[in-house]
């Protein structure tokens, strides 16, 4: 008789067990559900949350961007330079390709007919044609063509200057030499982004009023823009638009004009918002990687509830690799639920801020899903939920069958193949290769890979130095003392997931809070000695000497340090195109739009040579320039290279004589280049010029000192370095809220990791109390141990965390951004405070529900 | 005669289960005098265990009174009872339930400790002597036998010196050369220190060696024997 069971093959095949197979063990394995995985879900959707919501937020932006390209250029194409105003060749030029809107901005002082009261104002003066798209709207309804019109002198004002000085409607103010009638209120300027790094409120003029003002002098700092309407669709076509930018080259190539067109309209703001983007998108990714310990703890409880079940697994025959494999694969599928839940999270961030603050962005956001930002915070999340559940999956698939006979004996900390921890370190390194490459600043980027790993090097050692402390450590005769100490030392304990997770948190927010500490209290308080008060524009050269003598009669003692001051662009640099040039990002901005030129017979005060020498006071040769040394390093530039810059729209050329030190943060007269007399001194300039009154000049001394400047000289502009400083510091602490947020987020993830620890000791943790109990020990000693415990670890690991952070931050502070560090307690105690705050809030949920157990149920199933 | 040291009058346990309330104790009627041996014997949720949890205070009756070396039970806050149980009763489980994260020396200092002991160590020392354990001091739970572990709580729970000893199938969770040696170690210390021995069991044979054996059946006493060799 045959037998009907087909025998079994006498050995397995080579392949083993096909993966199909696998996997469909894996999701009936996952069907005991998710509970126990909430925290390792939520680790890995808060840090992909942030990575998504970074780039969908910054997709959003730069999409709006694009689309109002045009109505934020003010059309397809502009053209702009300093100085010059576009007449003769280059007009005729501009007129033959489209229709053309020319717009005239500079910064000067609007005063009331009294001349009591005067403020900065951003003057601009725009032709009849503006503007070529959108419209200025303007309170009450009043038409923008009949508020600035041509020839009565009026103007439309920024309501904010109308408050200021007390303006109605109705009612003249005084520009340059001028009288000008307050037309209307301004609500909104399309194109105001453009300018928008501005001081003073907007003023609009027509370019008729302008020229009354008596302000477009020879070598004024006015800014001269032209708006093209390109006829057809060339603005809409990209490539007509590109090939036009060449055409700009070729045909006007020593008109120094800077062109924006509206796929971009201001680079500038695009870098900034890539920028705040790569920056944001770190600290998402330090999140994501704080989470992960979280990840590593739940898979490690995971695994440790599942000790029979792979013993029994391996005892009927599987290999340790299936039962990596199975359990990798459950622990994938959780991590992708917990991806998907981040990148829908993410996407409904700017969604939300759109809906909540859309009024208040400078421009409006529209809802865009790319691949890019939607890859980036997937393969960033997959590659953290690998990074830390290898090494415990490794440590899974060692487990004995023996298991099942009997329990081990303290389980050792096994360490797993040594494959798995090659592939874990592989993974890390293409976590850094990646964060790296899609960094502009790579060194910084590494850098801050490298603070990642040190921090989370110095918090694991930090956990385990507190563990092997408190076991080594002679316990307390104090029960409760030494209740806690046990604790911190037991094997399994909270300690070293708590230590590691807070205090990565915490470290990477103090070192945000002390860096912004260093740099308020730099831009503040910490304010050079000897630093100017005013900064005046616009002086005429040839009034120089009367200036100076009305300010020595206003204010004896006041000091007067003045310089030319021309504005161009840089054109090449050592004979290459500055558009082909490839500078690193902290030295983009000498490349971007124009510079503020200048010559000196001298050597400026302040500066210090680093190569070459300077010109004799008479040289009369070929033209020099001295360049700023920090900044010829990283341009690649050094001294006999050639220089060109196009000046009042000509192409002027220099050769570098030296390099010099430039200490800019005294904020005296500093510039990139420096040139010979010889160079620039016939061209038409003005003269900047700084005011550094006495020190026991009063404010009213000073408000005094520009009103009578002011009606003295008009066409002069007056800044106060303070209101200059104040208006940096209101943009500089809007982008640390950004900054702050993502800091918090990691702090967010450290808190959920110590849930999430809490949460698994719980069991233990009840178990002990309960045993407590019967020894005898009131609730109010368990308390009293509790609070022991979290407040000696909450307390060592922000110590840590301060003391770290502080470092981080000096090295970023005093070298990266190259100010001093300035400790700063308010920080560190709201670190403090923060990292007490958090432990005895979970701490406190988990010690309440440890009190409330009922002994019993615990006593029986143990 | 002297007065019992422990005494419960019409002693009721009712727990909530989701099919309804369940009476896991019905009526129990209870004298044990001081320094006897005691054990409660029965099948499976007959509610020995639930009786002795109550007589250690950690189970709260639905009704009746618990009467402990003349503590009423039902008077009593929960820290109250901690306090009594850390004086006068010291528990022996099947589970040992000794503490994770401490030394066998500190798990037997613990209830010292807790009750003020300024030697607290030195006697916990003599303690663990006492039971054999002298070299395993230093020894978390994890790094001991259960026959080992078992011994450590038997020293926890007299350390304090207490009148009354519970005992929840002692050896249940150990073979049977060491629950011998739990055993005779138990009647030994018991004996000598002249503390009242309640034992829940399913051994007959350990059963036996106590002076009385209560059986247990469906949460009431079915019948209650003094052994003839008291």
């Amino acid at each position: 008789m045959t037998s009907v069971v087909t025998p079994l093959p006498a050995r397995p095949a080579k392949s083993g067990i096909a993966l199909t197979d696998l996997a469909r063990m894996a999701m009936r394995e996952l069907r005991a559900g998710l509970s126990g995985f909430y925290v390792f879900i939520a680790c890995v959707a808060l840090g992909v949350t942030v990575i998504t919501a970074v780039g969908a937020l910054s997709d959003a932006l730069r999409s709006g961007f694009e689309a109002q390209g045009e109505a934020i250029l003010g059309g397809d194409v502009t053209l702009a330079r300093m100085h010059a105003r576009a007449e003769g060749a280059d007009r005729a030029w501009l007129d033959a390709q489209g229709r053309v809107s020319e717009t005239v901005t500079m910064r000067t002082m609007g005063r009331r007919i009294d001349g009591e009261d005067q403020s900065l104002i951003e003057l601009k003066a725009v032709d009849r044609a503006y503007p070529l798209v959108g419209k200025i709207e303007l309170a009450d309804g009043v038409d923008f063509a009949t508020a600035v019109s041509g020839v009565s002198g009026t103007a439309a004002v920024d309501p904010a200057l109308m408050e200021r000085l007390g303006l109605k409607v109705g009612e003249k103010m005084r520009i340059g030499e001028t009288e000008v009638v307050v037309a209307a209120a301004i609500n909104q300027e399309p194109d105001g982004l453009i300018d928008r790094l501005t001081y003073g409120p907007r003023v609009f003029v027509s370019t008729d009023t302008l020229l009354k003002t008596g302000l477009v002098q020879p070598g004024a700092l006015v800014r001269w823009r032209y708006a093209l309407k390109l006829p057809g669709d060339t603005g809409s076509d990209s490539a007509a638009l590109a090939a036009f930018r060449e055409r700009i080259k070729r045909e006007i190539p020593e008109a120094g004009f800077t062109v924006a067109d509206r796929r971009d309209p201001s680079p500038q703001v695009s870098r900034t918002l890539e920028r705040l983007r790569q920056f944001l998108t770190m600290l998402g990714l330090a999140s994501l990687l704080v989470g992960g310990v979280g990840v590593a703890n739940a898979v490690a409880t995971f695994i440790d509830r599942r000790r029979k079940v792979i013993a029994t697994m391996k005892s009927v025959g599987a290999t340790s690799r299936v039962v990596f494999i199975l359990f990798l694969l459950q622990v994938m599928v959780i991590a992708i639920v917990g991806i998907a839940i981040g990148v829908v999270a993410g996407y409904l961030v700017p969604w939300i801020i759109n809906t909540l603050f859309g009024d208040a962005l400078p421009i409006r956001a529209s809802l865009e899903v790319t691949p890019a930002s939607i890859g980036l915070g997937v393969t960033y999340g997959l590659l953290v939920a690998l990074l830390f559940t290898l090494w415990p999956l490794g440590r899974a698939e060692l487990v004995s069958p023996s298991v099942l006979f009997r329990d081990e004996v303290a389980p050792g900390a096994t360490r797993p193949r040594t494959a798995i921890i090659a592939l874990t370190a592989a993974v890390a390194a293409v976590l850094v290769v990646l964060a790296v490459y899609l960094s502009e600043s790579r060194l910084i980027a590494l850098y801050f890979c490298g603070g990642i790993a040190a921090i989370f090097v110095v918090f694991w050692l930090l956990g385990s130095a507190v563990t092997a402390l408190a076991r080594r450590v002679r316990r307390p005769r104090w029960p409760e003392l030494a209740l806690a100490v046990s604790n911190l030392g037991a094997p399994g304990g909270l300690t070293r997931s708590v230590v590691l997770s807070l205090g990565s948190g915490l470290s990477l927010l103090s070192a945000v809070a002390l860096a912004d500490a260093s740099l308020v209290n730099e831009l503040t308080s910490r304010m050079p000695a000897n630093s100017p008060n005013y900064f005046v524009l616009d002086i005429p050269k040839g009034e120089l000497p009367g200036f100076k003598a009305l300010v020595d009669k206003e204010v004896p003692g006041t000091a007067i340090v003045e310089a030319p001051m021309l504005r161009g662009r840089l054109v090449k640099l050592g004979g290459t195109n500055v558009e082909d040039l490839k500078a690193p990002p902290e030295a983009q901005w000498v490349l971007n739009g124009d510079r503020g030129l200048t010559y000196s017979p001298t050597l400026p005060e302040g500066s210090k040579l680093v190569e070459g020498t300077w010109w004799a006071p008479d040289y009369d040769g070929e033209p020099l320039v001295s360049f700023e040394a920090d900044l010829a390093d990283k341009l690649g530039v050094k001294v006999g290279d050639m220089v060109t810059v196009n000046v009042l729209g000509r192409n002027l050329s220099a050769k570098i004589a030296n390099t010099r030190e430039v200490k800019w943060e005294n904020l005296n007269l500093n510039f990139v280049m420096v040139f010979s007399p010889n160079t620039l001194k016939a061209a038409p300039h003005n003269l900047l010029a700084t005011l550094t009154l006495p020190k026991t000049a009063s404010l009213q001394t000073e408000a005094s000192l520009a009103r009578t400047l002011g009606k003295a000289y008009p066409a002069v502009t007056a800044i106060r370095v303070k209101d200059a400083i104040d208006a940096f510091n209101d943009i500089f602490s809007k982008v640390m809220v950004a900054v702050r947020v993502a800091g918090a987020v990691t702090l967010l993830a450290g808190a959920l990791v110590l849930a999430g620890a809490l949460a698994t000791a719980q069991r233990r943790r009840i178990l002990e109390s309960v045993i407590l109990k019967t020894l005898g020990a009131t609730r109010r000693r368990i308390l009293v141990a509790h609070f022991l415990e979290y407040a000696l670890l909450a307390t060592a690991t922000a110590g840590f965390a301060v003391v770290l952070g502080g470092i981080a931050a000096y090295v970023a502070v005093e070298h990266i951004m190259k100010i001093p560090f300035a400790f700063s307690w308010l920080p560190v105690a709201q670190v403090l405070a923060m990292s007490l705050g958090l432990v005895a809030l979970f701490g406190g949920i988990g010690t309440l529900a440890v009190l409330r157990a009922r002994p019993v149920p615990h006593l029986r199933s143990a | 005669m002297a007065a019992p040291i422990i005494e419960l009058k019409n002693v009721r346990l009712t727990l909530e289960s989701r099919a309804g309330p369940v009476e896991i104790l019905r009526g129990i009627d209870l004298e044990i005098e001081r320094g006897q041996s005691v054990a409660i014997v029965g099948p499976s949720g007959s509610g020995k265990t639930s009786l002795l949890m109550a007589l250690a205070g950690l189970e709260r009756v639905t009704s009746g009174t618990v009467t402990v070396a003349g503590e009423n039970f039902s008077r009593l806050s929960e820290d109250a009872l901690a306090l009594v149980r850390g004086r006068q009763i010291g528990i022996v489980f099947q589970s040992f339930h000794l503490v994770p994260t401490m030394t066998a020396w500190e798990n037997v200092a613990l209830p010292l400790q807790f009750a003020g002991a300024g030697d607290a160590f030195e006697r916990a020392r003599a303690h663990l002597t006492e039971v054999g354990l002298a070299h395993r001091l230093d020894h978390f739970p994890a790094q001991l036998s259960g026959g080992e572990q078992q011994r450590v709580a038997l020293a926890r729970a007299l350390s304090p010196d207490p009148q009354i000893l519970l005992a929840d199938e002692p050896t249940g969770n150990l073979d049977t050369k060491n629950g011998r040696q739990v055993t005779e170690l138990l009647f030994d210390l018991q004996k000598r220190r002249k503390a009242t021995l309640i034992l829940v069991t399913h051994d007959e044979r350990l059963a036996a060696e106590c002076q009385r054996v209560i059986r247990m059946a469906d949460g009431s006493i079915a019948s209650d024997e003094k052994a003839v060799a008291a």
